[in-house]
């Protein structure tokens, strides 16, 4: 507090009448002198020191600081809250897609190894493939007069049909 | 002024900035979040979002039974970017280890792009999973892997020509995977993600929707086809033929059941250098031949229809030899034969007698009826490059003589399965098929086109049953069913002499079985010095038994009952040999060693000065059926001008079981009214309107 300038408006101050060097040097005139510096801006400000002695002071509390330190913590804490709340569903949707990106990259991936797998099944089952094994076997395919057809049913024998439906 | 007014006004001033100001950003809010919105909201997603593009998955290819023929996979290709790469040596070594490559290769490569400033470099293309994992496993910033589709072909050369091959870019350049491009291609889309700054995928948004390929199926049978190949390149190797082609039809409906050209090639690879284009066609639909002696089925059919000839007509084969406007034609058999019904004129492959037939019918008739056959229009199947043949308009004096024996036209082997079942589903015209369903959608039959009066096609099918039975195509006689067909070997022109050489294209065309055809397999040999019979009969035989078999068609009970009376029969054919020596003249041979005819004692009726001399038969031959001594059965009755209601009522009344095709009334039977039925034999019975 001490070192707080006071600033005095030129009103309030007490001005003294133009310096007259003549009169200022032993009352001998002289002409003005020319190497004189003019008066620096705000010369005529007057500072002074005033001591405060702050030792009776008594720390009291305010009345009606409590509150509003509770209003601002209420206040900031909301405005945490609605950050949050605003945010955070995109922050979990960021989460969400990362996983959802990697749950798809592995289903492609899982695809695309069925697709192999199924290539590999055909290569597996080619037939000149399964013939040159049945032959390591020897086994033969039957001829023609092999095969007994247990009453094949042609599928316009309607007349046979008919006939067993009655 | 004083100073409050001053201090007021200064106030007012800065409440009017302060305004004015605020005015401003308001403005440039609304210019940025509502006018420009769209534009800044556009700029904001470019600098996060980045486009993928979603290549479409190609369709695949499967057979009728579901097997798999063609299908893509997506597979990892690697690059790096050389100007990123902290040590040539040590990328190259750590690259060839895991992708099985060239180190010193790979490192020339590298350094030699690093020296162009290039900042990309395929390593390899298409690595398998497990080394895309393994390089995914690094986590080196350098190392970068590209999705690819890849087709594959797990048969290897099975259906090779069928199915044909993807170029680089995944799309057709032959076969099935070029005619149905548009369907197993799809539509390519996109799609906009979401990144951050490591350019990790957040948060996807549609664009362009991608439309995968349709899958195909096929209605050939892959069973059927590796028989149709593997007795095709048999019967190429044993002819030393150079080329071949094989095709098995349903009749009735037209759908392929098996195609095969011969060499075959690999759809897997690449054409290898030097390696013939010719190997890669398919022999089956883009090569037509002169098809020699089974175009006498064609003839002949106009005889029966147009010139109102019958089996039992007699044809005057002039002992081998017929002159024409000063060009002399023979038989192919160097066997002379003299006047002959027409039923052996095709069981003995007669030249003459088509020839003769051919002039009865008239060029017109005869262009007529080789166009009703398909002849000189392409079929229409789902493939590329099909030949339409060659039927020519303007005909030569002599084009009636050659068109007649198979020559002056050209046809493919599809065109003649498509002609051979015109014959074998009682003359219905049909379009050949080679897809069963796109995607779960069937594909509809197209219904065939009637072409001729089904008492004709019944009439020939015996007529080729003869052919089998007991004339040039005894080699195609089938264990179990009966068969017809027609044999036949045309010789190739030298394009230099323009004559004849001594090369042949022995085709076999025939179906099976007999009365309720269930396949038509014709077999070509191209360039080999066998005739037909020789050549691709043995292979028919073949095809059509395994055939058969795998599409379950009960065997015919007349041949069981026949090979039970083997001897018979064959005292019978004997017997039959020894008439065909009584009707060859002049001391000709009677017949190959392959070859019988019928007994059918002929006297010439009269002859037309000038013209073919017309014999009547003293006995019809009737159709020429394996006769076996059978126990005694029912007789069958005359269902001839009944409707099919009528007919099923009298067949079940009867006890009889009969198979009907068409619709209308009765108009043919087999067997004929009056003969005695089999046990489990059963009548069928052709209708029309």
């Amino acid at each position: 507090m001490a070192t707080m300038p006071t600033f005095v408006k030129k009103s309030e101050v007490h001005y003294a009448a133009p310096r007259r060097l003549d009169q200022e040097i032993g009352g001998k005139i002289h002409d003005e002198d020319p190497y004189l510096l003019r008066s620096l801006p705000g010369e005529d400000v007057f500072f002074f020191s005033k001591r405060i002695d702050n030792a009776r002071v008594v720390r009291l509390p305010a009345p009606g600081a409590k509150s509003a330190a509770w209003s601002a913590a209420g206040a900031m804490c909301l405005l945490a809250a609605l950050f949050t709340v605003s945010v955070a569903p995109r922050i979990a949707h960021y989460f969400a897609g990362y996983r959802l990106e990697a749950l798809r990259s592995e289903h492609q991936r899982l695809i695309d190894e069925r697709m192999m797998l199924d290539v590999e099944e055909a290569k597996l089952l080619r037939l000149d493939r399964l013939q040159e094994l049945a032959r390591h076997h020897n086994l033969v395919p039957p001829k023609a007069n092999q095969i007994v057809d247990l009453e094949p049913k042609p599928d316009k024998a309607l007349a046979e049909l008919s006939r067993k439906s009655r | 002024m004083d100073d409050g007014k001053r201090v007021d006004k200064r106030l007012g001033w800065l409440v009017c900035v302060i305004l004015l100001w605020s005015g401003l950003i308001l403005a440039r809010l609304v210019m940025l979040q509502v006018v420009r919105h769209d534009d800044y909201l556009r700029l904001a997603r470019k600098a996060q979002e980045i486009e993928v593009k979603i290549p479409p998955a190609r369709g695949s290819i499967f057979d009728s039974n579901g097997r798999l023929l063609a299908m893509s996979t997506r597979l990892d290709s690697v690059f790096v970017n050389p100007l990123k790469v902290p040590d040539i040596d040590v990328a190259s070594d750590i690259l060839s280890r895991i992708l099985n490559v060239d180190r010193k290769e790979l490192c020339s490569r590298m350094e030699a792009a690093l020296d162009r400033d290039q900042g990309y470099l395929v390593v390899k293309a298409r690595i398998s999973p497990e080394e895309s994992d393994r390089l995914r496993d690094l986590k080196l910033g350098w190392i970068g892997l590209e999705r690819q589709t890849q087709r594959h072909y797990p048969n290897d050369t099975m259906a090779a020509h069928l199915l044909g091959s993807v170029n680089f870019g995944e799309q057709g350049n032959g076969g099935i995977e070029m005619g149905l491009e548009e369907t197993l291609r799809g539509q390519p889309g996109s799609e906009f993600v979401l990144t951050d700054v490591k350019r990790r995928f957040i948060e996807r948004r549609p664009g362009k929707e991608a439309r995968p390929g349709t899958s195909i199926t096929l209605t050939i049978d892959q069973r059927i086809q590796f028989a149709l190949e593997r007795e095709l390149a048999k019967a190429v190797e044993n002819a030393h033929g150079e080329t071949g082609s094989a095709v098995a039809m349903d009749p009735n409906t037209g759908r392929i059941y098996g195609m095969a050209s011969y060499p075959f090639f690999d759809p897997n690879t690449k054409p290898a250098a030097g390696e013939r284009p010719t190997n890669r066609f398919n022999h089956a639909v883009s090569v037509p031949f002169e098809p020699g002696s089974v175009y006498k089925v064609i003839t002949l059919t106009a005889g029966l229809e147009a010139a109102h000839l019958t089996p039992d007509t007699i044809i005057n084969c002039g002992n081998g030899a017929i002159t024409l406007f000063g060009r002399t034609v023979h038989e192919s058999h160097f066997h002379g034969y003299g006047s002959i019904p027409m039923v052996l004129v095709l069981a003995k492959s007669s030249n003459i007698g088509a020839i003769q037939v051919g002039m009865r019918v008239g060029q017109p008739n005869l262009y007529k009826y080789s166009q009703l056959f398909g002849v000189g229009e392409r079929t229409g199947i789902e493939l590329p490059a099909e030949s339409k043949g060659r039927l020519r308009k303007k005909w030569e004096k002599t084009s009636l003589a050659s068109v007649s024996i198979g020559h002056e036209v050209m046809v493919t082997t599809l065109q003649l399965a498509r002609a051979c079942s015109v014959i074998a589903n009682g003359g219905r015209l049909v379009k050949p098929s080679l897809v069963l369903r796109r995607g779960s959608e069937n594909v509809p039959v197209v219904t065939p086109v009637p072409v001729l009066k089904p008492e004709t096609a019944m009439t020939m099918r015996q007529m080729m049953e003869a052919v089998v039975l007991k004339g040039t195509g005894t080699k195609a006689r089938l264990d179990g069913y009966t068969s017809a067909g027609k044999t036949g070997t045309g010789k190739i022109p030298d394009p230099v002499t323009h004559r004849y050489t001594h090369f042949y294209n022995a085709t076999f065309m025939g179906f099976a079985p007999v009365n309720n055809p269930a396949i038509v397999v014709v077999v070509t040999v191209n360039r080999t010095r066998l005739m037909g019979a020789d050549a691709s009969a043995p292979a028919f035989k073949a095809i059509a038994e395994e055939a058969l078999r795998i599409l379950n068609v009960p065997k015919d009970p007349l041949l069981v009952a026949a090979d039970t009376t083997k001897k018979a029969s064959a005292e019978k054919l004997e017997e039959d040999d020894a008439l065909i020596a009584e009707l060859a003249r002049d001391g000709a041979p009677a017949a190959e060693e392959d070859e019988e005819a019928p007994a059918v004692p002929v006297v010439a009726q009269a002859a037309t000065p000038g013209g073919p001399v017309v014999a009547q038969a003293v006995a019809p031959a009737g159709p020429v059926v394996a006769q076996a001594v059978v126990p005694a059965g029912p007789k069958v009755p005359n269902f001839h001008g009944k409707s099919m209601r009528a007919v099923v009522e009298e067949a079940s009344e009867k006890g009889l079981s009969v198979l009907l095709d068409g619709s209308g009334i009765a108009r043919m039977q087999q067997p004929p009214p009056g003969s005695v039925l089999r046990p489990g034999e059963r009548i069928r019975v052709q209708f029309a309107r």
